[in-house]
């Protein structure tokens, strides 16, 4: 996920509600929570920013080496996952301890409601987290203030496991330092009882989202790069991470135009609400979408739940990584849960419980569907190697664009 | 010449847990916020870098709030105006109801005072947010409440009540916030003198005149105490917003509060609205002591 506020989708509604709320209500809070003095390692200078067309390979500091190889794994420890809600499956936590039961491993899963939240805590250094799960838009700050602690591949042999183009990532040349965990798409969901138009075949699906005969009936992701980066798509504009004032203001008037037309709800519960028909349409993650079938009402057929994304691929995908933290008390049992997690079989099983797709090789396209992980109707939410060729991907931006992006971000929230 | 023996009293010394809790959970929070306000933001990862030193302070983050209040750039007043006259209607509604429910019960039930006092209890039994999350149920396009508008299902009635109205924000404050005024109303009514509106009913006053002359002068301090029990926290509400509504076109002072306070670069900017919320909310509360403090020298 790339960013604040993208989260998961839960097992348990209410139990997202308020884990969603109750972060919400340390809010103020926070504002004392981020004064923490950081313990991380200064910065001067700019940011280098990892880019398809310009891969990064990240320096490796004196002081923070891999591990050696063939360490015992910590005994007696407790393994610190640090992630968002419900966004790993707990029986694939309970094998991993009991893989490692003549360890005595523990493993406890902390949650954060975004990734900018996760940061503040973990530069403050005030839990030792072993496994971060962030996006790679976070990369660049991770390794440069050496919150992250490179990998030792000889642990991670189940890397062949995964996709080739995350065997050498753009954003992380050499995999020095992040594993991928999930890849998904940024589509147009809906329900087929409200919006009677099969939105796949209009000229622009995304369109719809404009529509105001839709008013009161759409949604859009809580989200502001994936949301304003619809706005340039709409538009055809490709350049997701633009910096261009012109840009900005496009994306801007398009955001009013959106609030005029459907007064849409800005929320990450699509995953609940679309099924529970709070609303007919939305901006969606597809691994939202193949989650919302287990939130159907009673005696509502999955059939009504539609998801689009380009079929060529030329939309949003991304993907979330896992990384090893340098402040972890137990780097050996990191890097073995990381192997755990690349393992075909834990990954699907994982899959079944989170909904978001491990990139991994085993996974046939068609196989997610005909072994009923996808239902037919929601084939498209399906993610595909190739997309990562040619879909556009939300890079972490410079600070000065970040600010603009932000700025127009909380106008549109503010109800301007 | 007799030296005067000054005796301490030890009384005051029970107020100090008070002014400790004040001073920690008060005075330091708000200095941090301050600090924040007034601070810088870190370069790279964006978090808020507090200036601790007054001397040092930088207005820029609250200036760039005040500048886009009002003007042409006035992205945030609609917000605020918005919060003001949500709050504004919610507390009358709130005073419109409560009024008569404590005043029933504190003058006129006799034998069941215990249980309604019980039921008007009832609702802090259950969180907020509960009652909030069974509302958005209640709601629904296919909820409890157009089920019983269709009659049954005689008429259509598909009203998308969870999509952005106000009316249904404000309908959620009062309904969130009422019980919070019907007990200090309660209390302050059920301590109402019997002898003075005796008193005016003998000098020729009748039911209503006695009430507008008597009772509600002297509940004046007990109505304000009310609003502002449910007026103060209404300001930074924002999560009655985001479950009835969810869209920008309501959002209130504590949504842009929620939004900003964990976005890189606005904890400042929170920490701004989280100033105005509290200036504003001292107008009210000024009132109320000078209010408190009128009504007490007329009572001596």
């Amino acid at each position: 996920m790339t960013d604040a506020r993208r989260r998961p989708p839960p097992r348990l509604v209410r139990r997202r509600s308020f884990l969603q709320l109750a972060a919400a209500a340390a809010g103020l809070p926070a504002l004392a929570s981020c004064v923490r003095a950081p313990r991380t390692r200064s910065i001067s200078g700019a940011l280098t920013l990892a880019a398809p067309d310009h891969p990064v390979t990240w320096p490796i500091y004196a002081g923070n080496e891999p591990i050696a190889d063939n360490r015992t794994p910590e005994r007696n420890a407790t393994l610190r996952l640090y992630n968002y809600a419900d966004y790993i499956g707990p029986e694939v936590i309970k094998a991993f301890e009991k893989k490692y039961s003549q360890y005595n491993v523990n493993v406890t899963v902390s949650t954060f409601n975004d990734t900018d939240e996760a940061m503040t805590k973990i530069r403050t250094g005030a839990v030792p987290y072993d496994i971060y799960f962030p996006s790679y838009d976070q990369i660049s700050r991770l390794v440069a203030a050496e919150l992250v602690r490179p990998l030792n591949h000889s642990y991670l042999t189940n890397i062949v496991n995964v996709w080739p183009a995350f065997q050498n990532p753009w954003y992380d040349q050499r995999w020095r330092y992040t594993i991928p965990y999930t890849v998904y798409t940024t589509g147009v969901a809906w329900r087929t009882d409200v919006v009677k138009t099969d939105i796949a075949t209009l000229p622009n699906p995304y369109d719809t989202l404009w529509d105001g005969a839709y008013q009161g009936q759409t949604a859009i992701i809580d989200d502001w790069h994936t949301a304003m980066a619809m706005c340039l798509l709409r538009a055809g504009k490709t350049n997701v991470n633009t910096s261009s004032p012109a840009d900005l203001a496009l994306i801007q008037r398009q955001l009013e135009q959106l609030q005029q037309a459907v007064r849409p709800r800005v929320t990450i519960t699509m995953y609940n609400d679309l099924p529970a028909g709070r609303f007919g349409q939305c901006q969606m993650w597809s691994g939202d979408v193949v989650n919302a079938q287990y939130y159907l009402p009673k005696g509502t057929s999955v059939d009504v739940l539609r998801y689009w994304f380009p079929p060529d691929g030329r939309g949003m995908v991304d993907n979330d990584l896992m990384v090893i933290l340098k402040g972890g008390d137990n780097p050996v049992l990191a890097h073995l849960f990381l192997q755990h997690m690349l393992e075909t079989k834990n990954a699907l099983a994982n899959f079944g419980y989170v909904g978001y797709q491990p990139p991994q090789r085993s996974l046939d396209p068609d196989a997610v569907v005909s072994r009923g992980f996808v239902p037919k109707n929601l084939a498209s939410a399906v993610v595909r190697e190739e997309y990562f060729a040619v879909g556009y991907r939300l890079l972490e931006l410079s600070v000065a664009n970040d600010a603009a992006w932000h700025r127009i971000w909380l106008a549109f929230k503010a109800g301007a | 010449m007799a030296r005067r023996r000054i005796r301490l009293s030890p009384w005051p010394v029970l107020s100090l847990p008070g002014i400790a809790w004040l001073a920690l959970f008060f005075l330091a929070p708000l200095y941090v916020v301050l600090a924040i306000v007034f601070g810088s933001v870190d370069p790279t990862f964006r978090t808020p870098a507090p200036i601790w030193n007054p001397l040092h302070w930088q207005a820029g983050q609250l200036t760039y709030v005040l500048d886009r209040i009002v003007g042409s750039n006035a992205v945030f007043g609609p917000a605020l105006l918005r919060t003001l006259v949500y709050v504004l209607v919610a507390s009358t509604l709130c005073l419109t109801i409560a009024f008569p429910v404590a005043y029933y019960v504190a003058r006129l039930s006799t034998r069941r005072k215990g249980l309604i006092l019980a039921l008007l209890i009832a609702p802090f039994w259950i969180s907020y947010m509960m009652r909030m999350l069974a509302w958005v149920n209640l709601l629904g396009t296919d909820g409890l409440v157009n089920k019983t508008l269709s009659l049954g299902g005689l008429f259509d009635v598909h009203v998308d009540w969870l999509s952005g109205r106000s009316i249904v924000v404000i309908l959620g404050l009062v309904y969130g916030y009422v019980p919070y005024m019907i007990l200090p109303l309660y209390a302050g009514l059920d301590r109402l003198p019997q002898s003075m509106l005796e008193a005016a009913r003998d000098l020729g006053a009748n039911r209503a005149r006695a009430f507008v002359r008597v009772v509600l002068p002297m509940c004046r301090p007990t109505i304000i105490a009310g609003v502002l029990l449910t007026s103060l926290p209404m300001l930074g509400d924002y999560y009655t917003n985001d479950l009835l509504s969810g869209s920008p076109s309501t959002a209130m002072a504590g949504n842009l509060i929620d939004q900003t306070v964990l976005t890189p670069g606005e904890t400042g900017y929170a920490g701004a609205f989280v100033l105005l919320v509290l200036v504003v909310s001292l107008v009210p509360m000024l009132y109320y002591v000078r209010s408190v403090a009128r009504s007490e020298l007329t009572a001596t």
